[in-house]
């Protein structure tokens, strides 16, 4: 198992409930909102957030993970009513020249791959956000509510800080072949290494909404 | 004599005051640290703080510069290029393998019997094809070859190509593509992401380092202040034992002495302890001498007034009763009893007189010591010279001396009646038996040692002191005058005089003198 692909392995709630930076730079985006056997689930079309550059990155011939964070919020407030994560992590493989997406998230915890052979089609099927899970509908019965989304390229992953722990604690030793040795300093740098807020991340934000404006089937 | 001058009552202290003299270290130890004690800790916190400034800046440089050579950017570029290249190697491979099967399509016989002959041929002529074969329009396999060769590359993954001949038919030749550059790709792109995560990390990576860095230098540092003040701690007290021991000896105190630990007793501080112990000791003592001599010279003077005042008076009393009894004599009474007791008067008067006037002699012998006019002369000589020439009745002298010579500056005459009241005393001790005096010279350091033992009934510790005071005597017909005298004398020679005891029970009296000059070194 890779880093990257490791990466989705984490607990979708923590990656959730990590911190959405509200604020006036939220890149508006179109929404969609359904009522489905009594949850509210959302789509997105998250198309700002995946511009052609990225083209090159999913190609590379690496995992990539992209991490979908969407929250409910009072459109007048800043404590979101529910959270759901997301991660689909890209690899395009070079024998058979497609892209293969692994998707994660609560309804499959284990992950659905699916194969895209075009960046145009790799490109819809991430802009597409759909089956959001944002709880029960009858929370949103009244007020107006937005719903936000935060999407981050390759982040800094948990699992990452691991082994980047595990890696400088016990560092290959400088005798060909050695095995790695425990160092002091090395294991004190590594109790002391905290991963970074930076990393690509990017805001977007539906615009307000009210129970009306949710479609049942 | 009580003299309780500012300095007085030091010489005749009593035993018990001697016992114990507080050394200044015992004193109750403060916690807080003294001025000295700050000063060192401060240029100890200084001296680190530098340094480990230093240290500190050079290791961000150092982790900067390793994660540097370790993550370099073009490196973690091209590990994220490899597995574009591969993709690169697969397309020319697909390619060349399409150009083959082309190849052979257009080779193929358009005689059906001569095909499989034809494919049998082509697989063991085209490198890497392992199997060929042509395809009908219902996908049935009209005739087929296979390469019965394992595949010279190892192990191989399948990469087929096909090209339509038309009507319906294909060709479909699979070569074989090596299954290690799958491996490989896997195993390059593994570590492309491991260094792209690091990369991503490294400024984090960068400051844990130096955190870690700085946490291990804080520690180191505290450690080493620590060290360092308990090692200054034990030299500051030694040397504020020592101010507060000064400050003593100015209030007055004599008997002050610092503690020289065993530890820094080597060291400059311990000699100071010491030189400090040794220069107390010795004001102490000259103090103790001037003291003594100047109760030895109040009391000459009242020696002397009294002799002056018991003399005069005598000669008219003894002239009056000489002629009381000449008049008798030209006429004697008719009462014979007058007669008797007149007799017995006269010699009472006389008795009595003659015993005022030894009195009066030996008051103003004590009252008229002559001045000491210290000669150059060797110790053990003057014992032997002494035990020859001046014979005490009763007393039977013998003299123990120590090899070599002892020189000293002695006044022979004066400490000649030293010796003999010493004798003296003896002899009384041991009345009625005969004295056996023992006479020792020795040497002790600087100082030359005279010791005068006897085997009576010795000096009663609790008296050591005080058969020193002038006029202290047990005896019914002494004066208490010899030992005085004799101290005087010793301490006007520079010397001491102690009174101590045998093993055996005997009295035995020390008197020190320095010695003149050092004796030769021993040959080494
Ligand atoms: N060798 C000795 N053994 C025991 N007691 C001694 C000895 N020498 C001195 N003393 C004690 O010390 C006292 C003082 O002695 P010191 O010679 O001063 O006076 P004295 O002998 O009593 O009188 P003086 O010497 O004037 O005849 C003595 O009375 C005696 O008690
Ligand atoms: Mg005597």
């Amino acid at each position: 198992m890779t880093v990257r692909a490791a990466a989705g392995a984490l607990p979708l709630a923590l990656l959730g409930a990590a911190a959405l930076a509200l604020g006036g730079d939220a890149v508006p985006v179109e929404a969609g909102l359904e009522a489905r056997d009594g949850r509210l689930v959302a789509s997105l079309d998250l198309r700002p957030a995946f511009p052609d550059d990225l083209r090159k990155t999913f190609a590379n011939g690496l995992t990539n993970v992209v991490a979908l964070q969407v929250a409910l919020l009072p459109e007048h407030g800043d404590a979101p009513s529910a959270v759901f994560g997301r991660v689909l992590e890209i690899r395009y493989d070079v024998w058979e020249e497609r892209y293969v997406v692994t998707v994660r998230d609560a309804a499959s915890p284990a992950g659905r791959q699916l194969t895209e052979r075009s960046w145009a089609g790799l490109r819809r099927l991430l802009s597409d956000a759909r089956d959001l899970d944002l709880g029960p509908a009858a929370a949103v019965a009244t007020g107006s509510w937005v719903v936000q989304a935060r999407v981050e390229v390759n982040p800094v992953s948990r699992e990452l800080l691991e082994r980047t722990r595990e890696f400088i604690a016990n560092p290959p030793s400088g005798v060909r072949g050695g095995a790695p040795s425990r160092s002091v300093l090395g294991a004190m740098a590594s109790y002391l290494l905290h991963g970074s807020d930076g990393g690509d991340s990017r805001l977007f934000a539906a615009r307000p909404f009210t129970a009306r404006e949710v479609r049942t089937p | 004599m009580t003299a309780p001058g500012p300095a007085g009552g030091r010489g005749g202290e009593p035993a018990g005051a001697a016992a114990a003299p507080a050394p200044a270290g015992a004193r109750p130890r403060r916690i807080r640290p003294s001025r000295f004690e700050v000063q060192i800790a401060l240029a100890l916190v200084l001296a680190a703080a530098v340094p480990l400034g230093a240290a500190l800046w050079l290791a961000s440089r150092l982790a900067a510069e390793n994660l540097a050579l370790g993550l370099n950017p073009r490196v973690v570029a091209r590990l994220e290029a490899t597995p574009a290249l591969y993709g690169d190697l697969f397309q020319a491979r697909k390619q060349l393998y399409a150009e083959q099967a082309r190849a052979l399509a257009r080779a193929l016989p358009r005689d059906a019997a001569a095909i499989p002959a034809f494919l049998e041929a082509a697989v063991r002529h085209t490198p890497r094809l392992r199997r060929i074969a042509v395809i009908d329009a219902r996908g049935e396999v009209r005739a087929e070859a296979e390469n019965p060769e394992p595949n010279p590359e190892g192990e191989w993954r399948e990469a087929p190509a096909r090209v339509p001949l038309g009507a319906g038919e294909t060709l479909e030749a699979v070569f074989a593509v090596e299954a290690r550059f799958f491996a490989d790709l896997d195993d390059a792109r593994e570590l492309a992401e491991g260094m792209a995560g690091v990369e991503a990390l490294r400024a984090e990576i960068q400051q844990s380092y130096v955190r870690a860095f700085a946490l291990l230098l804080g520690a180191w540092a505290v450690a080493a202040g620590l060290a360092g003040w308990w090692l200054a701690r034990r030299t500051t007290r030694r040397v504020s034992d020592l101010v507060r021991a000064v400050r003593e000896l100015a209030r007055g105190d004599l008997r002050v002495q610092v503690r020289v630990g065993p530890g820094g007793a080597a060291d400059e501080v311990g000699q100071l302890a010491r030189a400090f112990n040794t220069m107390v000791d010795e004001v102490r003592e000259s103090r103790d001498r001037i003291v003594y001599l100047e109760k030895i010279s109040g009391w000459q003077e009242v020696a002397r007034r009294l002799a002056h005042e018991i003399k005069n008076p005598l000669t008219p009393i003894l002239l009056a009763f000489q002629q009381l009894e000449a008049h008798h004599r030209e006429r004697p009474a008719a009462d014979p009893a007058f007669a008797r007791l007149l007799a017995d008067a006269g010699e009472i008067v006389r008795e009595e007189i003659g015993t005022l006037q030894r009195l009066v002699d030996e008051f103003s012998g004590f009252a008229k010591l002559p001045e000491v006019r210290p000669e150059p002369a060797d110790l053990g000589e003057f014992a032997e010279d002494f035990a020859r020439t001046s014979p005490v009745e009763g007393a039977a002298v013998e003299v123990a001396r120590a090899a070599g010579p002892c020189p000293v500056s002695l006044d022979r005459a004066l400490m000649r009646r030293v010796l003999q009241n010493l004798v003296q005393n003896a002899v009384e001790a041991a009345r009625p038996a005969p004295a056996r005096v023992r006479l020792g010279v020795s040497r002790a350091r600087d100082r030359a040692v005279l010791t005068v033992s006897d085997d009576g009934p010795g000096v009663p510790p609790e008296l050591r002191e005080r058969v020193f005071d002038p006029y202290f005597t047990t005896k019914a017909e002494g004066t208490g005058l010899g030992l005085a005298i004799a101290k005087k004398i010793v301490l006007q020679h520079g010397g001491d005089i102690s009174a101590g005891a045998i093993p055996e029970g005997g009295s035995r009296f020390t008197l020190t003198f320095p010695q003149r000059e050092a004796p030769p070194p021993p040959a080494s």
